[in-house]
């Protein structure tokens, strides 16, 4: 069994969604029980009365990061195969210091104003509905925002790979950090509720300690597959982090690839967006209609061809995880539509070589655009083309 | 008083610790951590769509959630969030702690509750667009699989939080 599931096609779409809701059932159970869904509880943890979301955010990171660690380290999930979202410094630098403030003024995060308007707490969903119009508010001013919207990424940084070292090593450094922030979270609760007359919040001594005591063993054993299999995984981060190379295909091959088996492929017209919407190679997507995490949504099981308005130089490098090869067109966009879209020019000698060669290309140019090439005048051939393929539909792709 | 019925809430650790098996659940099946503001992003523009189309279509942001009839509210991030909102809700319902009521602190009027609670969601819609996701997918999933920008996101999130409390004290007073 292949780990994550859904990636690996174990189940499809209508199923995938029913696991999404019931995934974020035991979230929002979860989150309640926490004592999330209500403000004042969410509050204390600004005024040091009550680091209940310290604690429970920073116990489900560690744990979920040991966890993974683990599976990751014996090889039983795939690291690589797991959504992580890109890294864009300066957005989510100001984006969380914004998030923080709304936090303290509305007293819930967005997915805890779920939580608290599901309990009857009205705050609650007004704070979520707050969420959705600051959405408006952000898609009004996105002219203004987009340049720094998109600005300083620097593609999915993962802090092991950043730091050469394997998951496991790094989820266990996260635990050790977590107990002792623990013991940090505690001294301070009992200053602040003193200074401020307030019961302490009650935590069960012995309880808590067990919960350490499983983290930091989760800790240890994390660790434990990340040495044992070392080499393995050294190299699985060496080859991620490298830059992606490329091998170049000619615009004619790509056609000809194209024709007899578009399912090898996936074509993706990395140009300004207004160029691609205009005219592209056929069955390619438009990397601007794309959100961020659009190699996430590639198929690894196809090659992926890459162009821009002229000769690409590098792969981008949010492509560097992407498992399969990638082509870039030699001479981008124009060498296709030259070669290709544009009526090829009968040859005015009329040699076999020479005839061979615009017979070819006037069958992939009928293919791609359903115009016949001019006949050649000597010797009128009837170019014998395949059955002729619609014009590429504009937004077309697989 | 309905509240000496209320089941006493989860240890933290406790709560923590599933919280975390919570999300190697959804990594292993999904592939994916969880969300939450992803979908009142989705929401808003589908009902800003159903007003104003062309607006929506031909907005930068907003454009490509539905070009081409594509489905912006059948996406994973809402089925999840329908089902936070169904686990809160069971969670509630059990613990008897369902009840309609607008949450504030002993001297805060109701129409202040409110203005504080729509002024912060405000912020944090335009936050968790700017960031790319919000405490839970950002801070929470982000920073189970060591994303550098999740955990900025999340250091930055605290020190936001801090630096403005002081100035709505009063609010829970």
């Amino acid at each position: 069994m292949n780990l994550p599931l859904y990636p690996n096609e174990y189940f499809g779409r209508p199923f995938g969604m029913v696991v999404g809701t019931l995934t974020g059932v035991a979230f929002g159970f979860v989150l309640e029980r926490a004592g999330f869904g209500r403000a004042p509880n969410l509050a204390a943890q600004f005024y040091g009365t009550d680091m209940r979301v310290f604690k429970v955010m920073f116990t489900g990171i560690a744990t979920a990061a040991a966890g993974l660690g683990l599976l990751g380290g014996f090889g039983l999930v795939d690291l690589a195969q797991l959504t992580i979202p890109e890294t864009f410094l300066w957005p989510q630098l100001i984006g969380g210091l914004l998030l923080g403030v709304g936090f303290i003024v509305a007293g819930y995060c967005p997915g805890t104003a779920c939580v608290a308007a599901a309990s009857g707490h009205v705050d609650g969903l007004i704070t979520y509905v707050g969420v959705g119009l600051g959405t408006l508010v952000f898609g009004a001013f996105y002219p203004q925002l987009q340049a720094f919207y998109t600005g300083s990424n620097l593609g999915v940084v993962r802090l092991d790979l950043l730091l050469g070292v394997p998951f496991g090593v790094v989820a266990a450094g996260v635990v050790v950090m977590a107990v002792a922030c623990f013991f940090g979270a505690e001294a301070l609760e009992r200053i602040f509720t003193r200074r401020n007359a307030e019961a302490q919040p009650i935590v069960a001594r012995p309880f808590r300690n067990r919960a350490m005591a499983v983290m930091l063993a989760l800790a240890v054993i994390a660790v434990v597959p990340a040495f044992a299999t070392r080499s393995a995984s050294a190299s699985a981060s060496a080859s991620a982090t490298a830059v992606k190379r490329a091998t170049a295909i000619d615009a004619t091959t790509l056609a000809r690839q194209l024709a007899q088996d578009p399912s090898r492929l996936q074509v993706v017209d990395m140009r300004a967006q207004e160029a691609c919407h205009q005219h592209r190679v056929p069955t390619a997507t438009c990397r601007k209609d794309e959100k961020d995490d659009w190699p996430a949504r590639l198929l690894p099981t196809r090659a992926l061809v890459l162009y821009g308005d002229a000769d690409l130089r590098q792969v981008p490098a949010e492509l560097a995880r992407f498992p399969g090869d990638v082509l870039i067109l030699r001479g981008g966009f124009p060498a296709f539509q030259h070669a290709i879209l544009d009526p090829p020019v009968a040859p005015t000698e009329t040699t076999l070589a020479n005839l061979t060669a615009y017979r070819a290309q006037s069958a992939l140019h009928t293919h791609f655009t359903g115009q016949q090439a001019a006949p050649i005048v000597q010797r009128a051939p009837s170019t014998s083309p395949g059955p002729a393929a619609p014009a590429a539909k504009k937004g077309g792709g697989c | 008083m309905p509240h000496q019925l209320e089941k006493p809430l989860w240890n933290p650790y406790f709560a923590g610790i599933l919280l975390g098996l919570v999300l190697i659940a959804s990594y292993l099946v999904m592939g994916t951590g969880v969300g939450s503001s992803g979908a009142a992003n989705r929401l808003a523009i589908g009902a800003a769509h159903w007003i104003a189309p062309t607006a929506v279509e031909q907005n930068g942001y907003f454009g490509p959630f539905v070009a081409r009839g594509a489905p912006v509210l059948d996406d994973w991030l809402v089925w999840e969030v329908l089902g936070v909102f169904l686990g809160g809700a069971l969670s509630a319902y059990a613990a008897g702690r369902m009840k309609l009521d607008i949450l504030r602190g002993p001297r805060a009027t109701t129409g202040k509750r409110i203005a504080f609670a729509l002024t912060g969601g405000i912020i944090m819609g335009v936050a968790a667009r700017l960031a790319r996701g919000c405490t839970s997918g950002q801070a929470l999933s982000g920073g189970a699989v060591l994303s550098a920008g999740s955990w900025i996101f999340m250091l930055a999130v605290f020190a936001g939080g801090y630096l403005v409390a002081p100035f709505v004290r009063r609010q829970w007073k």
